[in-house]
């Protein structure tokens, strides 16, 4: 990279242009460092896939003119919930419309990574961040007393050299781990395995096949049931301007010890009574799996040592029960950022300078969130019911309650009942409330 | 998920089982954009005699992609160039035998949509 003996010298240097880090770079380029932003893919975001939503609160948090700067958004999320298949091929939809997801700028916006990424990494390049593709970080160098000082990458002399580190690599934390700050790999368990595909359809198609009045309508859905085979998963349909995104994703143990092959999976999903007419004649644009850390609290890395913080997936930000994970990513970058700015100020780049990046987080939605949840990704790996029984009981249930089949009322309720005691001992059902309760609150 | 000799399989109800269609991974692939790097793979088996002794070789199945086949000789052969760098491999091998780098920059899957 560079030609002559002078080391390269920044601010400091972010590793991954995803959300957290072009957040990160955007907030300290803006307050006058001189920044690296350090990319593997040709292209911001090249590696980058989700469901998937962006939320506005968090862009707008780093940018608060963003909508004037025409960020490449799909449709507005004007439709939310769950829908729930059943083996017999019926659907359930659960979903929230209008009101407050009829504000303009919408909460959150359909949007596909690969172009998003690309859009948000050049924000940070119009404050003056050097975005660096192409280029992968192999290691960190570090001074005698082992404080980062900069990372190796590989290019030919690629050693870059800055008094801090903001590591936003994603889940796969290569380099997380050589920091020391988390000291296992991931387990199968608190991993989901995420695929889908984007299908092509035309505009018009989506609106009526939806129900979606026009493009700036659009419908974001979890879907439960008849989806993961009965095993901890969860399905979701996302609607773009001229694609839907349609897709699951499923805990990696399960994954890997039913031998399940993952597009198997997807195209039987994808076959569904229910899903198929939505789909026909939709072109495939693009097949493709990521992972995404569900492990919450518990697997959270330490955030920051001595030269180095880290932000995003790389560092298990996400709720899954809230489909949260980008916001927080893109908070955290900036908070991680305003922390470097600090260290800059105080000429200390210190463990203890840094430790205020996890204070911010604590502050904040995030640390605070990550903690109240942390013990339902455990909780959905011994409950598998609320991804199968108990949606095919709600699809059961109505589809029952909303049938004239001429027999007294007593003896429908009565049925009503026993199909969801064949699924679920009354009893049982009750405790799972009760426990669903204590996971998301916390308790 | 146990790891090394403890891993063990499970299976799902017959019914659920074959209510799973047949799919030729290769017509997923052709939708993905890639940047192959001719010059070496950044996946790895560590040890051929290690997948010999795996009773189940799940990564022939769990692999979102088909890079894991089972070549004549019996052995593991990995189509790298089909990567989409997931890292299901990695933690999902029961003998973490396989040794997952990224690819050098630039190379790799380039996704167009994401």
């Amino acid at each position: 990279m560079n030609t002559s003996d002078e080391k390269i010298r920044f601010d400091a240097i972010v590793v991954g242009a995803g959300l957290a880090g072009a957040a990160a770079a955007m907030v300290m380029a803006r307050a006058g460092l001189n920044v690296a932003l350090i990319e593997r893919g040709q292209k911001a975001g090249g590696k980058n896939y989700f469901g998937g939503a962006i939320y506005t609160h968090a862009i707008g948090e780093v940018l608060p003119d963003y909508m004037d700067r025409k960020p490449p958004f799909e449709r507005p999320v004007t439709e939310a919930g769950f829908w729930m298949l059943s083996k017999d091929g019926g659907l359930t939809k659960m979903t929230v419309q209008g009101g407050k997801l009829g504000a303009e700028p919408a909460d959150a916006y359909m949007a596909s990574r690969a172009i998003f990424d690309v859009w948000w990494a050049e924000q940070a390049q119009k404050e003056g961040a050097l975005l660096i593709p192409k280029t992968t970080v192999l290691d960190f160098i570090r001074d005698s007393a082992g404080q980062v000082i900069g990372v190796k990458t590989d290019r030919a002399q690629g050693d870059v050299y800055a008094p801090v580190v903001i590591v936003c690599e994603g889940v796969n934390n290569l380099l997380t781990q050589k920091l020391g700050l988390i000291d296992h790999d991931l387990e199968p368990a608190h991993i989901a395995l995420a695929f889908k595909q984007v299908i092509a359809l035309p505009m018009d198609t989506i609106n009526a096949r939806f129900g979606l009045p026009d493009e700036k309508h659009g419908l974001a859905a979890s879907v439960l049931g008849d989806v993961s085979l009965g095993l901890p998963g969860m399905g979701f349909v996302y609607t773009n301007n001229t694609s839907v995104s349609v897709g699951l994703g499923m805990m990696l143990d399960a994954v890997v010890e039913y031998r399940l092959k993952p597009y198997e999976v997807l195209q039987r999903y994808l076959r569904h009574p229910a899903i198929a007419p939505l789909i026909k004649g939709g072109q495939l644009m693009e097949y493709g799996a990521h992972l995404i850390p569900e492990g919450g609290y518990r697997d959270m890395p330490k955030l920051f040592t001595g030269g180095a913080m880290v932000a995003g997936d790389a560092a298990s930000m996400v709720n899954a029960l809230h489909w949260e994970g980008t916001n927080m990513a893109i908070v955290a970058g900036k908070l991680a950022a305003e922390t470097a700015i600090e260290a800059h100020k105080r000429g200390d780049f210190s463990a203890q300078t840094l430790s205020q990046y996890e204070a911010r987080l604590k502050d904040r939605f995030i640390l605070k969130d990550m903690k109240q949840y942390r013990n339902f990704s455990r909780f959905l790996e011994t409950h598998p019911e609320f991804m199968d029984a108990y949606p095919s009981f709600i699809n059961d249930a109505l589809g029952q309650f909303f049938s004239a089949y001429g027999m007294p009322k007593k003896t429908l309720f009565k049925n009503i009942l026993g199909s969801l005691t064949s699924r679920r001992q009354l009893f049982k059902a009750v405790g799972d409330m009760l426990s669903m309760g204590r996971a998301v609150m916390g308790w | 998920m146990k790891k090394g000799d403890a891993f063990s399989v499970k299976e799902l109800p017959q019914d659920l089982k074959e209510s799973l269609p047949a799919v030729y991974v290769d017509d997923l692939l052709v939708s993905l954009k890639y940047f192959i790097d001719e010059a070496q793979s950044h996946l790895k088996i560590k040890d051929h005699a290690v997948c010999a002794r795996c009773r189940y070789k799940p990564c022939l199945d769990f692999c979102p992609v088909g890079v894991y086949t089972l070549a004549h000789d019996g052995k593991i052969q990995v189509a790298y160039q089909a990567c989409v760098e997931c890292g299901s491999c990695r933690v999902g091998c029961p003998y973490e035998n396989i040794e997952w780098t990224l690819p050098r920059g630039g190379f790799g899957v380039a996704y167009k949509f994401g």
